[in-house]
């Protein structure tokens, strides 16, 4: 029998990474979750997690962290895509690429330098959670700009044009017009930031002196010593993740414009 | 987001690569390979950062290689990999087969550990024979080093009696902590004073840090806990060092309870938890002080003199300091031979000098004086640091090393270098050992007591109500757009104006 070539086939690279590096560890990490030192299984970590007033307090502070640290990217983010989009200079290109030359730069260099900056300024030391924010969002902003910046460009001239021509002014455009076509640049953008945001420890370790943690950094140490607890951390943490991917429409199959493939 | 891929990423990529690195060690000759796995820059690796300064200067292990096959006529080749902490190192272990590694260079804390869990396999009676030319190892180790190897017997629960660490271990480097402090800021009679009190100190407050680890943290707190005790014991009893040790090993709840509250105070007091910053935060002059083990105070007083032309000092509290060790062992399955002959290869003085010089911590090897080839190089190397000439300057004093080099072996150094300076954190003097403790594996219940501890104290502490409050946002965050997400599917929603026509959000697929 001949062998058949079908399109299919060209998946099945795909397939066996997502099967050995998503879909298996996936499930060791449930694993690990539900059972204790001598793999028997267990509720117990998840017990421990939620009956901690530590625990809960570090879920809370990491997510207000990362609640404040978008919200000032989305802030900070939307006027710039929005003049970038909008405006007919001749390199705004050159300006877009300012804005996304600091992703090229290595990640740990820019943290360092953040922190060689602070310590200059005398904040270092001084205001753990202002600075762990601060860097976030130096850190995050690319992230936020450009699928904004992208949905921003995709809307159609015209749709101006018959804002304008029906008496709309700036205001109306804007509520009615540009800010609900580039919903979805948005929802990317806001994913794109306030996940990475809650376990990047990396930052809070750097500049917060170590004293400000977040849920990431519990994995991390919990990685150290106890598998267990740490993959239930872990577990919890992608269950915070589903629900917010969830929420703000991450999963939704009929959007065509979304950004987040940048 | 960001390290879960990572966690699980190298989770999954150690199961698959198990059974091929057991595959990949099958070389098709007859070469042996060695798989040596260290801490990350803890071996001279050559070139001109070495001790012989050249470009072509060769790396530790390629020594080896060479030496191996001219000593005893069979090619080898070293695989060396590194980790970057103990509990790494511990993990990595447990997911590769046996006989994947030769050679391990552990902690104290983490031999004691690897040894009560039946994982590694004791050197053979041979390497103990001073009389073999090649037994470098028990021929120039420190009588000082090998004496607390010999005197601390390996607890576990099918005790084979009599055991002892150096049975199991052959040490490689060893140092105390200490803090190193900026002597322009700090008032070094009152800091004396404090001891490790210092860490709480308000004086010091925002200008002290930390280790980001819980032994060393813990550590700490014991010796501020127990500070009266532990100054109300007889310095020159018989058994002071002993009584020293129980007390800064202690793990009861009683006492964890008490170190809480200690590292409560400590959490408020200092500037950050360090791992690799503290250095460059007392050159910004960030911090006054800063808690190290030796090696890395050698380090950071190098490098303030070197680029900043600032002074740094070391400083070990004189109620008790903590003597720790890293050491190499050979897990279940080693080839023991040329395993044996690398640690030999190691502590040959002219390779201990080599690996001092490149990786700056102090080898346990002092040397053999009978070999006159090699056994003094260790010394001389320390005299051309550290030596000064009486005749030049007046501020000198005799330092005596005879408690790890042996006797006769005084020489003089800058008053400075020798009180307070590299000196001082490389070679303490022997009154300074006296009060170092060694601290022992904690056990696994006390382990994970002591862990939970450290992560309570990390964690962020918010009231009850706090919390609640948090919870109830939560849920408005979540029932908002989720009521906005499925209000559509529901009545509700306004019918559109009259004279409108809704379209529908398909229309434009037409």
């Amino acid at each position: 029998m001949r062998l058949q070539f079908s399109r299919k086939m060209l998946g099945i690279p795909y397939a066996v990474f997502l099967l050995f590096f998503v879909i298996v560890p996936m499930l060791v990490i449930l694993f690990y979750a539900f059972t204790d030192k001598e793999l028997h299984f267990t509720f117990g970590n998840f017990i421990r997690f939620f009956s901690d007033p530590s625990k809960l307090s570090t879920i809370a502070y990491s997510l207000v962290i990362a609640l404040i640290t978008t919200v000032i990217c989305l802030a900070i983010a939307y006027p710039v895509a929005y003049i970038l989009a909008r405006s007919n200079m001749k390199r705004k290109f050159v300006l877009l690429l300012l804005f996304v030359t600091p992703m090229w730069i290595n990640f740990v260099l820019r943290v360092n330098a953040i922190r060689e900056l602070l310590s200059w300024t005398g904040l270092l030391g001084e205001a753990n959670y202002f600075n762990t924010i601060f860097g976030m969002v130096y850190d995050f902003l690319p992230f936020m700009i450009l699928p904004i910046y992208t949905t921003l460009l995709k809307i159609d001239h015209s749709l101006y044009e018959a804002s304008a021509d029906l008496g709309a002014g700036w205001s109306k455009t804007f509520t009615r017009i540009t800010l609900p076509l580039s919903l979805p640049g948005i929802m990317s953008g806001i994913t794109m930031v306030f996940l990475p945001s809650m376990t990047n420890y990396v930052v809070s370790d750097m500049l917060g002196n170590s004293k400000v943690t977040i849920i990431g950094k519990f994995i991390y140490e919990y990685f150290g010593s106890n598998w267990h607890m740490g993959s239930m951390v872990a577990l919890i943490l992608l269950i915070v993740v589903f629900l917010t991917t969830w929420l703000t429409g991450g999963f939704r199959e009929d959007e065509t414009v979304r950004g987040a493939n940048i | 987001m960001k390290l879960k891929r990572t966690a699980t990423l190298a989770l999954a990529a150690a199961l698959v690569s198990a059974p091929v690195l057991a595959v990949a060690g099958c070389a098709p000759d007859d070469t042996i390979v060695l798989r040596v796995y260290n801490w990350e820059e803890y071996m001279d690796e050559g070139g001109e950062d070495s001790y012989d300064g050249t470009e072509a200067a060769p790396s530790m292990t390629e020594r080896f290689e060479a030496w191996y096959e001219e000593t005893y006529d069979t090619p080898i080749r070293v695989e060396y990999t590194t980790y970057g902490t103990n509990e790494d190192m511990y993990n990595q272990l447990m997911l590769t087969n046996e006989g994947d590694y030769d050679l391990l260079c552990p902690s104290e804390y983490m031999i004691m550990k690897l040894a009560a869990e039946d994982r590694l396999v004791p050197y053979d009676d041979s390497f103990f024979d001073p009389t073999i030319e090649e037994n470098y190892y028990i021929r120039n180790v420190s009588p000082f080093i090998q004496n607390i190897f010999e005197g601390n017997e390996i607890v576990r629960q099918n005790n084979d009696a009599g055991s002892t660490w150096a049975d199991y271990a052959a040490g490689y480097m060893w140092g105390v902590t200490g803090f190193i402090y900026n002597a322009e800021a700090i008032d070094e009679t009152q800091l004396a004073e404090l001891g490790w009190n210092a860490m709480t100190a308000d004086i010091y407050k925002n200008k002290v840090t930390t280790k980001d680890n819980v032994r060393d943290t813990y550590f700490v707190a014991l010796a501020i806990l127990y500070r009266d005790e532990i100054k109300a014991l007889d310095r020159n009893a018989e058994n002071f060092n002993e009584q020293l040790t129980a007390i800064l090993n202690r793990t009861d709840e009683e006492t964890i309870k008490k170190v809480e509250e200690i590292l409560r105070q400590i959490d408020g007091n200092i500037y950050s938890y360090e791992t690799d910053t503290g250095k460059n935060d007392m050159v910004l002059g960030n911090i006054w002080l800063n808690f190290a083990w030796s090696g890395d105070a050698v380090y950071a007083m190098d490098l303030a003199e070197e680029e900043d032309g600032i002074s740094l000092n070391f400083f070990i509290p004189n109620e008790c300091a903590n003597l720790w060790f890293d050491g190499w062992v050979m897990p279940k399955g080693a080839q023991k031979q040329p395993a044996q002959a690398f640690v030999n290869f190691l502590s040959r003085p002219d390779n201990a000098v080599r690996n001092m010089y490149y990786i700056g911590y102090s080898s346990v090897i002092s040397g053999d004086r009978a070999d006159e080839t090699y056994g003094s190089a260790v010394l001389d190397y320390v005299r051309e640091c550290y030596e000064a000439d009486p005749e030049e300057t007046d501020d000198v004093i005799l330092y005596d090393l005879s408690y790890f080099f042996g006797e006769n072996t005084a020489f003089y150094a800058e008053t400075e270098q020798a009180l307070s300076r590299q000196l001082h954190a490389q070679y303490p003097t022997q009154e300074d050992m006296l009060h170092c403790a060694v601290m022992d594996y904690y056990g696994e219940t006390a382990n994970e007591n002591i862990n939970e501890l450290w992560s309570r104290i990390k964690a962020e502490s918010l009231d009850a109500w706090a919390i609640a409050v948090l919870c109830a946002a939560a849920v408005l965050i979540i029932a908002v757009p989720l009521a906005a997400k499925f209000g559509k599917h529901l009545e509700f929603r306004k019918k559109p104006k009259k004279g409108y026509r809704q379209v529908s959000q398909k229309s434009d697929e037409i």
